[in-house]
């Protein structure tokens, strides 16, 4: 009886694929199937913040140039990590994250807590050219990102894509996103108070990449940078032995 | 395409002026955008098609005697199509390794920096080199197993030109900055919803195909391109569910959030290796290694086994990417157990193939064309054994995030997917043109030892790298401080990113030698006379004249 | 019923083993089932033969 299903399943090579579709599918479902429910076992993280327009600008140029290809964003739960990059990865820290850049491979260092660690006008420097920085870098130079102005006038769509998928952007945030974006840039501007109002006051406004009249690439960049693992405080407030979230300002 | 009646020409040229309709419409939703671009790309490409068409659409009507026989000629534009690809991807890849070793050879433009051209080379090499030869000898394999044509004459052309669309899409869009950045799906929103169309044609011209076999039995091998078909066509949508920012915006953003992306990715990343890169290419292996040994697979049985092994176990080993990250650590552990389990399968099937070749070792020394589908037999053996090794969590924890994933991505796409599948070109090329044989034999010897001084050299330098790096990564001092800082490290790799640049370049040389090879093999090596045996006795008195080389 | 993390995680954990296990007894007793043998035999072999047209 089960060898004349099996003639028939393979006589009409549906029922084949169908049984590959049932071996292969149920390893992917045992596994993925109880991370949409995952929310509930991550902690709720009060602090939590959203990207700024400039920020998810900046975290689009981050994806666009490929830099996951050679940093990570994903301190593992290791002694060594934890000392040199800082406090281990949280699940909760990349929930707004479309996609997430964990990434795969360290050509250069973690970047999951780079934020804060350096000051603007080093990242400036170091994109413009990595070597005039770090002697024995091996990373190709931005230098034209900070003579490309950053292109404005569609952030607002972005902002309304990462809220279809689940980023809660207010309507005012996503009207403001243009706004929010240059006035973040450019501190002196009328659309600088804006930004604090909007994402709260510890958001970092200031002209990124020296020049504070014009909203580049760099600016973006540098301001997606300066936020990584600063979202939250979370991860902090889980180790073993504390330690401060970096001050540019010290 | 000489064999495609007035109504399928007809039929081609409504399709590509629908084509070229919608690349237009790119082009104008997209004026501001790199989709803008794609778009008149998408018009030229099907322009240019439609120029080949109508350019033959008054030429004489196909002959009848041609449904007794193969269509081979989608085949032949394949393997061009293969072997273009190859050189552009690992032209790239030694590019981008070189890069690495000295990083002024971007020449300071942004569209050859190392990030827009990495995507380039992996989705050159896997997809345009990888998916070209799987789909090429997929619809040899399955017309000689089922004996039987392919179901249509259309949609083999619409399957290869479009997914060769796709590539180029992709590929160019990394120059431009198009990127999803999700590793080995990078492609944007639009060149992922023409990929589903195609491969939907695809698996429905496959099946077509097969249901019009005489033996009840389906061939092995094609179990493992129906998987690879399958399977890839539900990681590939559920992989790349997004929503773009606008239809004039190449942007999008994927539906997946943090955690779930990262599950969602590698699950679709390890099993792209899985059914793209293993199923698919043991389908290869099953059939041109018996072919070209000339001696029936050493079990059957164990080929089934490990075929259901493969299908099932592959799908829970993505995870072990994730070791020691903030993945629920269960998830992590299942990973770790199924990818050692794996291993037995995998070992079932490089075992049955060098087991096939016992007892004809003479062979193998001879022919240098079944050396590199054994040597690609035993890569795959070690290299399955080094993935399982890799899994388990504490091993994961000094090489993952090193040269050592790079080392033994390498092992596999060199020395298993590569070298079996100039082995089974080599097989497939005199086989399908009619010849007697390769234009030369000694350029196969020398392609093959280029191809294992390449891949051993690569490897070798990866493996030292990575575990290197790994190790001066948690190195401490006696006073319980990290004792070397990230740029001791990187200054320690560029011996070996040098060493690994120059054994990509040789492997690369050896893929132009072997292009050389085929083209002139085409061109010159003299037809194979008639074999008249081989015709079935009711066809040979039909068209006795009619069964010499198809052009 | 309720469906939380952990009612899901628990599913996975023991029908994942139990379809496992399952799916492994069936794929044996097909590939060492007696009558496939022949049928088997004749694949193996059957790719050897000529094969230059196909059946018409």
């Amino acid at each position: 009886m089960r060898e004349l299903i099996h003639r028939k399943l393979e006589r009409t090579a549906i029922g084949f694929v169908l049984a590959i579709i049932l071996a292969a599918s149920v390893g992917g479902i045992v596994e993925i199937a109880p991370l949409f429910t995952i929310d509930e076992t991550v902690e709720d993280v009060e602090d939590m913040r959203l990207y700024t327009p400039l920020e998810l600008a900046g975290r689009n140029i981050y994806i666009r140039e490929g830099c996951y290809a050679c940093h990570s964003q994903m301190i593992r739960t290791l002694r060594d990590e934890v000392e040199r990059y800082g406090p281990f990865s949280l699940a909760v820290e990349s929930k707004y994250d479309h996609p997430m850049l964990w990434g795969s491979k360290r050509t250069g260092p973690d970047l999951a807590r780079v934020g804060g660690k350096y000051s603007d006008f080093w990242h400036v420097a170091h994109l413009t050219n990595p070597r005039d920085v770090v002697p024995e870098s091996n990373m190709p130079a931005y230098a034209w990102l900070a003579r490309t102005p950053l292109r404005l006038d569609d952030l607002g769509s972005h902002l309304a894509a990462q809220r279809s998928v689940g980023v809660p952007y207010t309507d005012e945030m996503i009207e403001n996103a243009a706004r929010d974006a240059f006035g973040q840039a450019v501190p002196d501007s009328e659309q600088a108070s804006g930004v604090t109002e909007r994402y709260g006051e510890e958001t970092q406004v200031s002209a990124f990449d020296g020049v504070a009249t014009r909203v580049t690439e760099m600016d973006a960049l540098v301001a997606y940078l300066q936020i990584l693992g600063r979202l939250t405080k979370a991860a902090y407030q889980n180790t073993a032995a504390p330690e401060q979230v970096p001050d540019p300002s010290d | 395409m000489g064999q495609l009646t007035t109504r399928e020409r007809d039929l081609a040229a409504a399709i590509l002026l629908v084509l070229a309709i919608v690349g237009i419409a790119m082009a104008a939703a997209g004026r501001f955008d790199p989709i803008g671009v794609h778009g008149a790309i998408v018009l030229l490409y099907s322009l240019g098609l439609l120029y080949l068409i109508m350019s033959s659409s008054f030429g004489p009507p196909p002959d009848p005697s041609r449904i007794s026989r193969y269509y081979d000629d989608p085949i032949k534009v394949g393997v061009w199509f293969t072997l273009l690809w190859a050189i552009f991807g690992m032209f790239i890849g030694v590019w981008a390794a070189a890069q690495l070793a000295w990083p002024s050879l971007n020449f300071d433009t942004a569209w050859a920096s190392f990030g827009r051209i990495r995507p380039a080379h992996t989705t050159g090499v896997i997809f345009g080199f990888g998916g070209n030869a799987l789909i090429t000898t997929s619809f040899h394999v399955v017309q000689r197993t089922s004996r039987a044509r392919l179901a249509d004459q259309l949609s083999p052309w619409f399957v290869l030109f479009g997914y060769n669309l796709f590539c180029i899409v992709a590929v160019t869009g990394y120059f431009m900055g198009v990127t999803q950045s999700k590793e080995y799906a990078e492609a944007e929103w639009y060149a992922d919803l023409w990929l589903v169309i195609v491969w939907v044609t695809y698996f429905v011209l496959y099946i077509r195909t097969l249901a019009r076999r005489r033996e009840p039995h389906i061939y092995v091998a094609n179990w493992y391109y129906l998987a690879f078909i399958v399977v890839v066509a539900i990681l590939h949508i559920i992989n790349n569910l997004t929503v773009p920012v606008s239809l004039g915006h190449a942007k999008s953003y994927t539906i997946w959030p943090g955690v779930q992306d990262s599950m969602v990715q590698w699950w679709y990343g390890h099993n792209a290796v899985a059914f793209f890169l293993t199923a698919g290419f043991l389908a290869m292996l099953y059939y041109y290694l018996p072919k070209r040994a000339e001696r029936p697979i050493f079990s059957y049985r164990l080929s089934i086994l490990s075929f259901w092994g493969i299908t099932f176990f592959y799908m829970w080993a993505g995870s072990h990417h994730l070791h020691y990250t903030a993945l629920p650590h269960w998830v992590q552990n299942l990973g770790m157990t199924f990818s050692v389990m794996l291993l037995v399968p995998s070992w079932a099937s490089a075992g049955n193939a060098l087991l096939t070749l016992n007892g004809a070792w003479h062979k193998v020394r001879d022919d240098a064309t079944l050396r590199f589908i054994m040597m690609a037999a035993f890569f795959y053996g070690l290299s399955t054994f080094e993935g399982s090794f890799l899994a388990v969590r504490p091993v994961n924890s000094l090489s993952h995030y090193t040269d050592w994933t790079v080392g033994h991505v390498h092992a596999g796409a060199l020395g298993w997917v590569a070298l079996i599948t100039y082995g089974s070109l080599y097989t497939l090329v005199p086989a399908i043109w009619k010849r007697e044989r390769m234009y030369s034999a000694a350029l196969v010897e020398v392609h093959f030892w280029l191809a294992f001084a390449g891949t051993v050299i690569y490897v070798f330098a990866m493996w030292n790298s990575g575990i290197i790096q790994g190790l001066m990564w948690r190195t401490y001092t006696g006073e319980g401080t990290l004792a070397y800082s990230f740029v001791d490290s990187l200054v320690a790799m560029y011996p070996y990113y040098i060493a690994r640049a120059f054994g990509g370049l040789l492997f690369l040389i050896g893929a132009v030698v072997a292009t050389y090879n085929i083209w002139m093999t085409v061109r010159g090596v003299p037809a194979l006379a008639e074999r008249h045996e081989d015709v079935p006795v009711a066809a040979h008195l039909a068209d006795g004249a009619a069964t010499g080389p198809a052009e | 019923m309720d469906v939380t993390h952990a009612t899901l995680v628990e599913a996975a954990k023991s029908w994942g083993l139990f379809y496992l296990i399952g799916f492994s007894i069936c794929v044996i007793i097909y590939t060492f089932w007696p009558a496939n043998r022949e049928l088997f035999d004749r694949a193996k072999k059957g790719i050897l033969d000529k094969d230059d047209q196909p059946w018409t």
